[in-house]
């Protein structure tokens, strides 16, 4: 029963900095006299420059949902730079089950643990795009600000990944070293040219489009017969690449998915028809009609952008099916079609109007769910399938050894609307507390860490035993039970 | 509150039908032209409708039964209780839910979707004599996506463009005709304060408008205690001028201003003004930004608040001249109200800027922005709390035997935007059934 998920659950939500440099004053570094404290040996001539050193990054004790289908209870995950290493339990953590003999300055590692008692682990979400999280649109680099309070609220929304412009970029936004680093632009790209823009919305552009498509696949079927004869005749000439248009090329070679922009049924098909004849795999962005041809988009191998909640009635001229369905990701995910879920407005709102901007993403997705969606593919909408219709499925999106540590810590179930992202995780560093930023932090917070039990048993004997008020007890629970 | 709703109560009991447009307490079945009436409507066989929980929300009491029963009878609640201890009269139709819900109606009181879209006519800076029910239609596309949405009834009320847009008129949104949809009109005097009418011909300021809007209904009041000194034999029978025949309803506790008002200043004004200098019943409604400032002050006054479409309070400097709080806490609306002590708190959607449909989200928004729903708080700022609110309780709002079979069989916790509306019966009639038709919503 979803009602009223109460929070009330004992997440003894514990930041445990250990080993060496604080994470919580790492993450928010606003106070100088902490980093200080802990940074300021650098003058030690023993000690490994701490840029040399191997980041170890762990999350124990959580609810680890891996984004691949396995859940793994009170479980472990280990990250070594920023890449995952393990998942599972027994896992060892350096530091913590071995080399803890090895005095802290002679150590070549460094190794942040955070405890997530009670609460989920997620993958970092991925939106396919949005504005304003990176700057204000087109290239990042041209204008990104990490010290924006758009990229905290969009870590805040649980985002990691973004596609703008014609990159995947991470939300990294400035994190405070001792001295200050230079902003790593290029480090938070995932992948430039993420993305390839077609269009068939005009009878030319159409007929110019399967043009290019003619050209390249026939370039490409030369080149492989080229592949074979050269084997024999090392004098054969390359096939001429004339005319090739580069973007189609990558197309048909698998390297990129291309993305047309069609909402209406014949727009759709139009683009199914295409893709099967030349052999590729499209993504459809605003997709609003798709339930009424999903099939065809199946058998197309199609992805689909949509909005949970599109709105736009029927034409009434038309006899077929037609319009905008809340049902249309339930549709098209049962006939094969991946399905990523964009929130209505792709900006971050802050007029007062909430539950339908790129901070609420989980939000628009319960919509799909409404609508018929498994909640487990309601989550793959905004993590796994946006990751791979832009190529980067192998670094992040789930929860996989071998993949970028990019996570995010919940109080509950990612779907439930009243959820707070309290971790985020980019790279195997904390870059959002929810604690710790002005924004959220008084929203039911997180309880503080509980007293070392030593001191509560010493207060022990003396103290007052609690006498349960009965009656007030039954009727608290009678009214409030409700919700449970 | 509560003494004024008693109060309403009393008064509606007793109050002959108010204006050209009365209110028929028979329901939509009552003009029904079905030739054969379904169990559950007016002149069908009875309805018993098992579900695993039904929120039943009265204003005081027990919120919810477990493994309940309610049995519907002639458009109205019969009985409602366990199904262990509710008898299910023979001939029955017996309707097992199964693992769902049921729960009341929701209702919307701040909506402008119930017709046409003419409900602004911006005449004067202050205009009570208009009627927002001549812009009904019914069964309106809007209206049935908001039907979908489990949004049984609203207050459709006009514009903001002017400090006195009209009146609005409560609806049934499952309606067949007017007749049986008019839950009372008027619903409510609409009143604007700040913001919008500064946008009207001469860009009037806050302390012109206030004394104007304070000029138009002192002499309405005067208007309504002339007829109050003939009633009682003490005058002459005053001419009707159909300006002021609004503000005789308020001024006879039948009907209250439903006031657009927002910022912590203005909402002070509203209190000012309307509840402690002239004692009309009012409430804040569309409640947005940072006037939950004033929610000790609404709630000694008993005046309640209803919170829309804006769920959260961002203060940023200079937007329409904020009174601003911490720039950089993200605070709930509905959370700030609570937080004040105030228990009468509901939600609007201010339709179609959040749609209609969407109501049970503004919901969801306030109790994610720190509004507390362990007494099922949530559920009744969509049910109970705008009933009473709008002094409608007697009708529709809560799971009581002798209301209006206004019925949401529901898969879920109403505030979860996954939970969907599986069926609506309006007076006992099913209106929506997305198993059978094409799903709306």
């Amino acid at each position: 029963m979803k009602l009223l998920h109460t929070k009330r659950a004992a997440f003894a939500a514990v930041l445990v900095a250990t080993f060496g440099v604080s994470l919580g004053a790492r993450a928010l570094a606003f106070d100088d006299e902490e980093k200080k404290g802990d940074e300021s040996e650098e003058a030690e001539d023993k000690s490994v420059p701490e840029e040399e050193k191997t980041a170890w990054f762990a999350v124990t004790h959580a609810d680890i949902y891996t984004g691949t289908g396995e859940i793994l209870r009170d479980a472990t995950l280990l990250a070594k730079d920023g890449k995952i290493v393990e998942i599972g339990y027994d896992v060892d953590i350096p530091g913590r089950d071995y080399y803890t003999d090895v005095p802290e300055e002679k150590r070549d590692f460094r190794v942040d643990v955070l405890d997530a008692q009670g609460m989920r682990v997620y993958p970092g979400l991925v939106a396919i795009s949005s504005s304003g999280l990176l700057g204000t649109g087109g290239d990042f680099r041209d204008s990104i600000d990490p010290f924006s309070s758009n990229m905290v609220l969009g870590l805040a929304a649980g985002i990691t990944t973004t596609g703008q412009g014609r990159s995947a970029v991470k939300l990294k936004r400035y994190v405070p070293h001792e001295p200050p680093l230079p902003y790593d632009f290029d480090g938070i790209v995932v992948r430039d040219d993420a993305f390839a823009s077609m269009s068939l919305s005009s009878g030319a552009a159409k007929r110019s489009l399967i043009e290019k498509f003619q050209r390249a696949s026939q370039y490409l079927r030369e080149y492989r017969q080229w592949e074979i004869d050269v084997k024999k005749d090392k004098e054969l000439k390359e096939p001429d690449k004339k005319g090739v248009d580069g973007t189609v090329l990558e197309v048909l070679e698998g390297r990129v998915y291309p993305m047309f922009r069609a909402a209406e049924r014949a727009d759709l098909l139009n683009v199914a028809r295409l893709a099967q004849e030349f052999g590729f795999r499209p993504v459809i962005d605003d997709c609003r009609e798709g339930w009424t041809v999903a099939d065809e988009l199946g058998r197309a191998g199609a992805f689909a952008i949509l909005s949970a909640r599109d709105r736009r009635d029927k034409d009434e001229s038309l006899v077929r099916e037609g319009g905008s369905s809340i049902e249309n990701a339930a549709i098209l995910s049962a006939a094969g079609v991946q399905v990523a879920i964009v929130p209505e407005s792709k900006g971050v709102a802050l007029d007062g109007i909430v539950g339908r901007d790129i901070m609420h993403l989980p939000i628009e997705v319960d919509f799909a769910v409404r609508g018929g969606l498994s909640e487990a593919l309601a989550v793959d909408s905004i993590t796994r399938i946006p990751a791979r219709m832009m190529g980067i499925g192998h670094r992040v999106g789930s929860l996989e050894v071998g993949k970028d540590c990019d996570l995010i810590v919940t109080d509950g179930d990612l779907l439930h609307y009243q959820t707070f992202v309290q971790y985020t995780v980019i790279d195997g560093e904390l870059v959002y507390d929810k604690q710790q930023e002005l924004y959220f932090a008084h929203i039911r917070p997180r309880p503080e860490v509980e007293l070392a039990p030593a001191a509560k048993l010493d207060a022990g004997e003396d103290a007052p035993a609690e006498e349960p008020k009965d009656d007030a007890k039954d009727e608290d629970r009678e009214e409030g039970e409700g919700g449970e | 509150m509560r003494s004024l709703s008693t109060c309403l109560l009393a008064a509606l009991a007793l109050a002959a039908p108010l204006g050209a447009h009365a209110s028929t307490s028979g329901g939509a079945s009552a003009n029904a032209p079905a030739p054969i009436a379904q169990p559950g409507e007016l002149g069908g066989r009875g309805l018993a409708l098992r579900a695993a929980k039904i929120l039943t929300v009265p204003l005081e009491g027990r919120q919810f039964v477990d493994n309940g029963v309610v049995l519907v009878k002639d458009g109205k609640i019969e009985a409602v209780g366990s199904a262990r201890d509710t008898a299910v009269p023979a001939g029955y139709e017996v309707v097992d839910l199964g693992d769902q819900w049921l729960m009341p109606g929701m209702i919307d009181l701040h909506s402008h979707i119930a017709g046409t879209f003419d409900i602004n006519d911006s005449v004067y800076l202050t205009n009570p004599g208009l009627r927002a029910s001549t812009a009904v239609r019914p069964q309106d596309r809007k209206m049935e996506m908001g039907l979908a949405g489990g949004v049984t009834t609203i207050l459709f009320i006009p514009g903001s463009a002017t400090n006195i847009g009209g009146q609005g008129i409560l609806y049934k949104t499952g309606s067949a005709d007017y007749e049986s949809g008019t839950v009372r009109n008027p619903g409510s005097m609409k009143l604007a304060q700040a913001g919008n009418p500064e946008r009207w011909t001469i860009n009037p300021g806050r302390s012109f408008m206030n004394w104007n809007l304070r000029n138009t209904l002192v002499r309405g009041i005067a208007y309504a205690k002339h007829w109050e000194a003939w009633r009682n034999g003490k005058g002459p029978k005053p001419e009707r001028n159909p300006q002021f025949e609004v503000i005789r309803s308020l001024y006879e506790k039948e009907t209250q201003i439903s006031t657009h008002t927002q910022i912590y200043q203005v909402v002070n004004e509203t209190l000012t003004l309307v509840a402690e200098e002239l004692h009309l019943p009012v409430y804040i409604d569309h409640g947005t930004f940072d006037g939950w400032r004033a929610a000790a002050r609404a709630k000694s006054l008993g005046v309640n608040a209803i919170v829309g479409p804006r769920e959260i309070d961002v203060p940023s400097y200079g937007f329409i001249r904020w009174s601003g709080s911490n720039p950089e806490k993200i605070g709930g609306c509905a959370a700030g109200y609570q937080e004040a002590g105030m228990d009468m708190v509901g939600f609007n959607t201010d339709a179609p800027v959040v749609p209609q449909e969407e109501l049970q989200l503004q919901a969801g928004m306030g109790a994610r922005y720190g509004f507390k729903t362990d007494r099922l708080q949530a559920v009744r700022g969509l049910t109970i709390v705008p009933a009473v609110t709008a002094g409608i309780q007697n009708r529709v709002g809560s799971i009581e035997p002798g209301k209006d079979a206004d019925l949401l069989v529901i898969t879920g916790d109403p505030a979860d935007p996954r939970s969907s509306v599986e069926r609506v019966y309006v007076d006992g009639q099913k209106v929506y059934d997305p198993s059978i038709q094409r799903r709306r919503w």
